[in-house]
């Protein structure tokens, strides 16, 4: 037991008069066996019901608890993954027999577009996002994730642009153009399908960032006491890595997005080599996104594989740091491998070379992760449970696709294979041994957390079986069909030439497929409501989620326990008893409020009471707005676009105005055993100035692609820039990049004066960085328009208004957040004490800074230095 | 922000770190030289350096990982205990891991530089 003031050391030194933890930590044993008074522990179940429970009536889809947005998360990815299905037997229907006309050729370039996007894009990853949603707070024993409005912004998100770009099969106006959207294809396309593609899942996009901010937050900041970072679960470590990935893999896309608009939209050629574009460099920024996205898919999928098989072994996993460095070294040497699914592109040998020796590399990872578990089944005492067969099956079939994935790194079998059935063979077994299987298996594990109530074996078994031959019958023939020469996104093929039997085979085994899953779905969706509650642990497991209180009171923990083990529900024998009695963290919510325990990221040391935002419609009205400023320009409707997007930032204002770092009641609270927390606290100890670093992270990301993008054309194109080209004109540039870093110190003294109490100079240099702003994105426009850079006529003019049109909207942001802190300490929202607002603000600023001095440097120095 | 050694996530995954940075530079060298010259030799050579250096660099985070993990000590390769101890072994053990990983990468990154002689 020590004094927790001693054992913090202050680092961070302009934070020295802020509140600091006080009293005990750890909590030593006589303190937890000290019985709590039953009416007491009465009193705060009341008052912790009250608090967690979910909005009535119609007030329902305004909870923001992720326990719903989970679900609605989870449920609506299903159904989506159930269409985009449909769609797949629909077009076995048309290939099951040679020159069939079940289908146009039109309809089934729609139907395999979306089929693809579908299921990568509105399931695959939405999918891993909607069950972190729902577990990771149990895991870690935490009430809810941080940023709890988030969660809902970026499921509503989801739901409205999932929708639109599903519907639009509907319409016949679909996406034709193949999942990934190869120029000049797609940029040549009749019809609004490409903007569809390109806009709503840009939105979709955004919304995944969103999620992965929340989660490496969850994973990082609302660990309970003790659980430092070697006694993790599994899970968590998997969430934080592919968080991680989601920041890195995402922005590329988004920045190909962009530009890929911008030429349908205005006529920038950035993909048309008759004006110095080159179709290749979308190629590279989709694949960048698109290699690391399958392990995004695979990983928190194979962690649930991680969860399940020491429950079913009856004991810990074996290599638990085994397990760790798989999860990391796969999701770091995942974004080595984008160029081998364009081996046929014509890149120099050598280059080719690295992408396959990468490719081939990142099997000893994604192997060891495979041998742990098998070892761990091997020392265990395993019980064949339901969900343990379909981890076994999702094992058998992705070590399958494993191995036609090390022969198609190989550049010369792919250059055979390329394009043909192999392929579709290959990547079906890798996804659905890598997501689907496990993530049955884990919803068949966890539905008794879900839902309180336990799927029926049988009918596991049932679907389990069907789906497992079916998925055989239909892929494994495939192999065969491509290499007996079948290209893929053929909507038919002759007859007699060896085909026939095979693509038959296949088509038989899509609907043995889908009366598997359709079993899973009725035993999913039917009533349970005459059906007896499930017990509290029915798989004996060890970890956290397995406290959870039935029936459901919607708190997520009574009290947020001390851990000291990897499998406390095994090794911590009375925590449950004191979990119940509210024997450990917060067991009580006196100011009514949501509230939890901010922990240190590496030690778990309480550093801080969280008070989490509830039930709210401003975050619904966020995404309709956010929807409507997507959705409209891909039918060329500017002006509502423009009113949609301020509408939206209107409604973001009133929500982080009206629910975040609001000033507490009292500067710190009793959290229970002897601890006193702050219930308010600025700079890297807050949760929310994380999730401005990880997001600035993923920003940065995308600007690190646009700039990839102007190194790339220079590599690649002899005339970037072309001969007598009009630069941007540097005096402006220059301009530009002396005003935007007078914003940035404006904002970075005001933090700091500020904080000394001098409140009105604050207030001066608050109002002074925004105007700042504002002149220096003015002066950066000048640059390119002054001079007369025509963005039409050539890739270097428009990569050049493309830098400066993503820097201004950034200016924008940046503008904005100025803007509230100066009215925060207007009307005493931001003080010297509580000024987390302006910290984040600050941080904002320094990524922004680093990102308007690059963009001057690109367009006022480099292009004559090329 | 890395904050001390044993304590940090982030000299966790430097080996990693390098691996990235080695994969980056070698990507961009070859792009550059063989588009712009081409110039298989300076291509091969530019690598060959990158990848000795990224070793090297691999060496010594991997040398200071095998010291924080301290396995010598104790034989002890599990660290599922809530102390700082099992804590910095932990991050040394799974740093080491990692260092592994990331040479095997290196290696296998560069060796295309060994046997092919040109830039088509």
């Amino acid at each position: 037991m020590t004094d927790i003031t001693q054992s913090m050391s202050r680092r961070v030194l302009e934070n020295a008069d802020d509140a600091r933890p006080e009293g005990i930590y750890p909590p030593t044993e006589e303190m937890l066996d000290e019985p709590v008074d039953p009416e007491l522990r009465k009193a705060q179940e009341e008052r912790l019901r009250a608090v967690w429970a979910e909005p009535p009536g119609w007030r329902y889809w305004s909870a923001v608890n992720n326990s719903e947005v989970g679900a609605w998360y989870s449920l609506t990815a299903f159904a989506f993954m159930l269409a985009a299905g449909l769609l797949a037997l629909l077009m076995r229907v048309q290939l099951a027999v040679p020159e069939n006309d079940f289908l146009s050729a039109d309809t089934f370039n729609q139907f395999f577009t979306m089929h693809g996007s579908a299921m990568m894009f509105l399931f695959a990853v939405p999918m891993f996002e909607a069950i972190s949603i729902l577990l990771l707070p149990a895991f870690l024993g935490a009430r809810d994730m941080p940023f709890p409005r988030l969660s809902a912004y970026g499921y509503w998100s989801f739901l409205i642009g999932g929708i639109f770009v599903l519907s639009s099969v509907l319409f016949g106006i679909a996406p034709d153009s193949g999942w990934f959207m190869y120029p000049p294809l797609a940029t040549e396309s009749e019809g609004p399908g490409s903007d569809i593609w390109l806009l709503g899942l840009s939105f979709i996009e955004v919304a995944s960032i969103a999620a992965a901010v929340e989660l490496i937050v969850g994973v990082i900041k609302c660990r309970p006491p003790g659980m430092r970072i070697n006694l993790m679960p599994l899970y968590a470590w998997y969430v934080l890595v592919v968080g991680g990935m989601i920041l890195f893999a995402f922005p590329p896309l988004i920045a190909g997005d962009f530009l890929f608009e911008m030429q349908r939209s205005f006529d920038w050629p950035f993909f048309d080599p008759e004006r110095g574009g080159d179709p290749l460099l979308w190629q590279h920024l989709f694949w960048i996104f698109g290699h690391p996205e399958v392990y995004i898919i695979f990983l928190p999928s194979i962690a649930i594989a991680a969860m399940v098989i020491p429950t079913a072994a009856r004991r810990p996993i074996m290599g638990y740091n085994w397990i760790v460095l798989s999860a990391v070294g796969t999701g770091f040497l995942s974004f080595g491998l984008w160029v081998h699914h364009m081996f046929t592109t014509g890149l120099p040998s050598l280059s080719l070379g690295f992408f396959s020796a990468a490719s081939e590399a990142v099997v000893i990872p994604t192997g060891v992760q495979i041998f742990a578990f098998v070892a761990t089944l091997m020392v265990g005492r395993v019980r064949m449970i339901q969900p343990m067969l379909w981890i076994a099956g999702a094992v058998a079939i992705f070590t399958a696709g494993g191995l036609t994935g090390i022969m198609i790194a190989l550049a010369p079998f792919d250059w055979q294979v390329h394009d043909t059935y192999f392929i579709v063979a290959h990547l079906h077994y890798t996804l659905f041994g890598g997501m689907i299987f496990p993530i049955i298996g884990g919803v068949y594990y966890f539905y008794p957390f879900f839902a309180k109530k336990k799927m029926s074996d049988r009918l596991g078994r049932w679907s389990f079986w069907l789906t497992f031959t079916g998925f055989n019958l239909c892929f494994l023939p495939m192999h065969l069909t491509g290499l007996k020469g079948m290209p893929r996104r053929v909507f038919t093929y002759p007859g007699d030439i060896g085909w026939d039997w095979l693509n038959m085979v296949s088509t038989i085994g899509a609907f043995v497929v889908a009366s598997g899953i359709l079993v899973f779905a009725y035993d999913l969706l039917r009533p349970k409501s005459r059906q007896p509650l499930t017990e509290r642990n029915p798989w004996g497991g060890g970890t956290l989620e397995w406290a959870h209180d039935i029936p459901d009171p919607g708190w997520g923990s009574r009290s947020v326990p001390y851990i000291t083990s990897r499998y406390p529900l095994w090794d911590q024998p009375k925590l449950l008893e004191r979990m119940d009695a509210g024997r450990f963290y917060i067991p009580d919510a006196p100011e009514g409020l949501r509230e939890t325990i901010v922990t240190s990221a590496v030690d778990a040391v309480p550093q801080h009471v969280a008070r989490i935002t509830g039930p709210a419609w401003c975050t619904i009205w966020a995404a309709v707005f956010t929807g409507g400023a997507f959705i409209f320009p891909t039918f060329h409707m500017y002006p509502p676009a423009i009113v949609c997007g301020i509408l939206a930032i209107a409604c973001v204002i009133y929500w982080l105005w009206t629910s975040t770092a609001l000033v507490p009641e009292k500067p710190m609270k009793d959290a229970g055993l002897g601890l006193r927390l702050p219930t308010y606290v600025s700079g890297p100890r807050a949760p929310g100035w994380w999730g401005v670093f990880i997001t600035m992270l993923g920003d940065a990301t995308a600007f690190a692609s646009l700039i990839f993008g102007v190194f790339f054309y220079w590599t690649a194109r002899p005339d970037f820039p072309p001969e007598n080209a009009v630069h941007a004109d540097p005096a402006f540039a220059g301009l530009a990049a002396a005003a935007f870093a007078a914003s940035w110190a404006a904002t970075r003294i005001a933090r700091g004066v500020n904080r000394s109490g001098n409140v009105l100079t604050a207030r001066l240099l608050l109002g002074a960085a925004p105007l700042l702003g504002i002149a220096g994105a003015t002066a950066l426009v000048l640059a390119v328009w002054w001079p007369g850079l025509e963005p039409a006529t050539h890739v270097y003019p428009a990569m050049m208004w493309a830098l400066v049109v993503w820097t201004c909207a950034h200016v924008g942001a940046g503008v904005i957040m100025q803007g509230y802190c100066l009215a925060g300490s207007i009307f005493g929202k931001l003080t010297p004490r509580y000024d987390a607002d302006l910290w984040n603000t600050t941080l904002f600023w320094h990524f922004l800074v680093v990102t308007c001095l690059i963009t001057a440097a690109m367009i006022g120095i480099l292009p004559r230095m090329l | 922000m890395l904050g001390p050694r044993e304590s940090s996530l982030w000299h966790m995954i430097s080996a990693p770190t390098i691996w990235a940075l080695h994969f980056c530079v070698v990507y961009g060298w070859t792009a550059s030289v063989c588009a712009r010259g081409p110039d298989p030799a300076a291509a091969r050579l530019g690598i060959g350096i990158a990848t000795a250096v990224a070793l090297l660099g691999i060496a010594v985070v991997g040398w200071r990982a095998w010291r924080q993990w301290d396995y010598l000590d104790d034989y002890d390769y599990e660290h599922d205990g809530p102390s700082v101890e099992d804590r910095r072994e932990f991050l040394g053990h799974a740093g080491w891991l990692l260092a592994i990983v990331s040479a095997i990468g290196v290696i296998f990154v560069g060796m295309p530089a060994l046997f092919i002689e040109t830039c088509l």
